[in-house]
């Protein structure tokens, strides 16, 4: 056994002390500071493996997660820019980035984007996003489809269900059928995202063209529209269906009782596939596809994770976010990640056949640039890619209420949703 | 030290007086120090963030502060939002609520323990340990038992009796309630705690007296004991009513402020606007409300407490 003397101590702290001198001796060794939610899970995992390969291509990784909701981490970023010194690059999404980058200088990565050729082949909502002033200022590095309805195989043998549903005519049959069975047809969470994100499923099912129109782009009219008003209709319907219990709880709850069979669907962003596999399902014990979807084929209701690029102090971050930039660029790292978080790639060339993905990514995939081809590309509500937090969390103020008290007609949910939009704004 | 060993007796003893009086010195300067410099950090603090949100509140600030005067128009914006008047509509009901049972249950308790039952120091803790788990702590725990498919419903749907229902928690109508009953259950054992203090205060005298006067227990505590402590009923009622208003944990554990947005209170739309929406400038309106709100009550308190010392040292 070493015997640890004072001297052994001291000279060990000497060293410990001199080591970031070191590190700043070296100069131009890449560096990159972080910030991001991802501390655990399968994210948490995601964004090591990164790190991790940051460090092999010769960088320094210093990440700092901040854990819970994306506005938790926001709250870091907004203390770390007001003090003068943001991150290298930080985690946000949608209009989050046009908000903020008027608030701190960020960095032109376009010539960067241009040299890897990634302009083209991310899909152009998403790149818009990452470009509010026509220069590049974010990547985009996954993509989550949020329109995604899973089955219960259990629960659709308990039924006397054969396939899965593709219109809300057919889901709401499906729906009664499993209540007959003595199920609940809907296994829902009880927080208000969860919520919001039902209702943006029925409109952007019923008509992406009047999504786009009414919550992305907050016309009157189409708020208004005869569209908006079904869409609280058959919101009010899986209201019906859901877990009266569920109270504050989150969704994966409900997980345990879908896999038995006693819960029938689950409609859910794409990551819902990683919480069933970790709850000790098979991929015998449910299916995945496209949430219901009327006037033509299915739409993708799009949310995705990039980073921001923070202008930074330093030459060793400067290299840093270039090489940053041109991992996560790269289609081996995407694929890595996505691998890992169960989202799809966010660059929509990256080959999906090979071991590792699973056929719902697939077949998402595919949804995606079929989607790409026919314009049917929306971005989430309910996961701030179509509005900024502050008319989102008004909209979902509306959305939660509507769905937990029955008694507000859907022609009343619609007039305070126009009302809460127009006093958001 | 040498030197001062060297020097002749009278001196010495002069030196050790001069480092008395220093010793002194620095003692008293310590002792202000002590006071003075945690309560202007303290009070700097409360003062000057209460201030700058004030400011802020009248700002154009959204994601970041931004001092451009708008004027009432956060206060206008906050005050016209659902969630604003559901909010106060609920503290009004949560506040009336909670302080009344609290004190009901806490009164009744110290009573029934006042009658020197067999391990009462066993039955003071039970009744006290509610209070050393945190709010965060009771509201879940309570959101398991309060929720209709998993807790005391459930028990007694399996127990036999099916059509038993007690499902406030996933009502839109009556959650607050649910939260009212969570927090009773904390705060009742401290609202004992003071009670019983306060009765055990009162003088035996009065209590023979009433006695030989040939007043049962009822009215002994009606006409004698109660009376006396009136003022710990102020000081109950005042404790729990500011932690009524300032209540956020518990909300949050137990509902979320839901179903919906139907059990949300002020503090939560605080948070709810600086934290999840990043509108500073209402946010800070709400907060300054919520501040106001607490001074309603606080300062009445305090007018009374100046007036009861008054009123004593004249006595």
């Amino acid at each position: 056994m070493p015997i640890i003397t004072r001297r052994h101590l001291l000279a060990g702290s000497a060293a410990t002390l001199a080591m970031p001198a070191l590190g700043r001796a070296q100069g131009a060794k890449p560096r990159l500071t972080a910030i991001s939610q991802w501390s655990a899970g399968s994210d948490g995992a995601a964004i090591s493996a990164l790190g991790k390969l940051f460090e092999e291509k010769g960088g320094v990784w210093q990440h700092n997660p901040v854990p819970g909701f994306t506005t938790e981490m926001m709250n870091k970023l907004r203390a770390q820019i007001m003090a003068g010194d943001p991150p290298a690059v930080s985690q946000l999404k949608g209009p989050e980035i046009a908000a903020w980058s008027k608030i701190a200088p960020t960095v032109d990565i376009s010539p960067w984007v241009q040299a890897a050729g990634y302009a083209d082949r991310a899909p152009a909502e998403l790149a818009k996003s990452c470009q509010p002033a026509g220069k590049w200022i974010a990547l985009p590095l996954q993509v989550y489809r949020i329109n995604t309805l899973f089955m219960s195989t259990k629960g659709m043998a308990r039924a006397g269900i054969t396939k899965a549903p593709t219109s809300w005519a057919e889901f709401n049959d499906t729906a009664e059928k499993m209540k007959a069975a003595g199920m609940t047809p809907v296994a829902n969470g009880g927080i208000r995202w969860d919520d919001g994100m039902k209702f943006e499923i029925a409109l952007a099912g019923i008509n992406p063209d009047i999504y786009r129109r009414a919550i992305m782009k907050l016309e009157p009219d189409a708020l208004k529209s005869k569209e908006v008003l079904a869409a609280f209709e058959q919101l009010r319907k899986i209201a019906n269906w859901m877990n009266p219990n569920i109270a504050a709880q989150s969704w994966p709850v409900n997980l345990p009782a879908f896999v038995k069979g006693d819960m029938g669907m689950v409609l859910m962003g794409g990551w819902a596939q990683g919480n069933l596999l970790k709850a000790g399902a098979t991929d015998a014990d449910f299916s995945s596809g496209p949430a219901p979807q009327e006037n033509g084929p299915p739409c993708f209701d799009l949310n995705a994770d990039c980073f921001i690029f923070w202008k930074p102090k330093g030459a060793d971050l400067e290299a840093g976010q270039k090489l940053f930039a041109d991992l996560v660029m790269q289609p081996s790292t995407q694929e890595m990640y996505s691998k890992i978080t169960g989202s799809i790639p966010a660059r929509t060339d990256v080959d999906l056949s090979t071991p590792g993905f699973t056929d719902g990514q697939r077949s998402s995939a595919q949804n995606l640039k079929d989607a790409i081809a026919k314009d049917r590309v929306v971005m989430s509500l309910g996961h701030n890619m179509a509005q900024p937090n502050g008319i989102t969390a008004a909209m979902i103020d509306v959305l939660t209420e509507y769905v937990h008290n029955s008694a507000i007609p859907a022609a009343e949910g619609q007039k305070r949703l126009v009302a809460a939009v127009e006093s958001a704004q | 030290m040498p030197t001062a060993l060297t020097l002749p007796a009278g001196e010495r003893g002069a030196q050790k007086r001069a480092a008395g009086v220093w010793r002194d010195r620095f003692g008293r300067v310590l002792t202000e120090l002590a006071i003075w410099l945690p309560l202007t950090i303290t009070a700097g603090h409360v003062v000057v963030f209460t201030a700058w949100t004030t400011w802020v509140s009248f700002t154009a600030s959204s994601l970041m502060p931004d001092y451009t005067w708008v004027g009432l128009k956060n206060y206008w914006a906050v005050t016209r939002t659902a969630n604003f008047q559901i909010a106060y509509v609920n503290l009004f009901i949560y506040s009336t609520g909670f302080v009344l049972l609290t004190m009901a249950v806490g009164l009744l308790l110290a009573i029934l323990l006042d009658q020197r039952v067999r391990g009462e120091n066993v039955l003071r803790t039970i009744f006290l340990y509610p209070l050393a788990v945190s709010f965060v702590v009771t509201g879940t725990v309570w959101s398991w038992l309060l929720n209709p498919g998993l807790g005391l419903q459930k028990l007694v749907h399996d127990l036999g009796w099916q059509d038993f229902r007690f499902d406030w928690l996933v009502q839109s109508d009556k959650a607050i309630y649910a939260v009212i009953l969570a927090g009773v259950w904390q705060g009742a054992g401290f609202a004992m705690a003071l009670f019983l203090a306060g009765l055990r205060s009162v003088d035996k005298d009065l209590i023979k007296a009433a006695q030989i006067d040939g007043a049962g227990a009822w009215r002994t505590y009606r006409r004698v004991v109660l009376p006396t402590i009136w003022p710990i009923f102020v000081t109950v009622f005042v404790i729990l009513l500011q932690s009524a208003i300032k209540a956020f944990d518990l909300v949050r554990a137990l509902t979320g402020g839901g179903p919906g947005i139907s059990s949300t209170l002020p503090t939560l739309v605080v948070y709810d606007f600086m934290f999840q929406r990043s509108e500073l400038g209402r946010g800070s309106a709400a907060a300054v409300l919520l501040l106001l709100t607490l001074v309603v009550v606080l300062v009445p308190y305090a007018l009374f407490m100046r007036w009861r010392r008054r009123r004593q040292e004249r006595a």
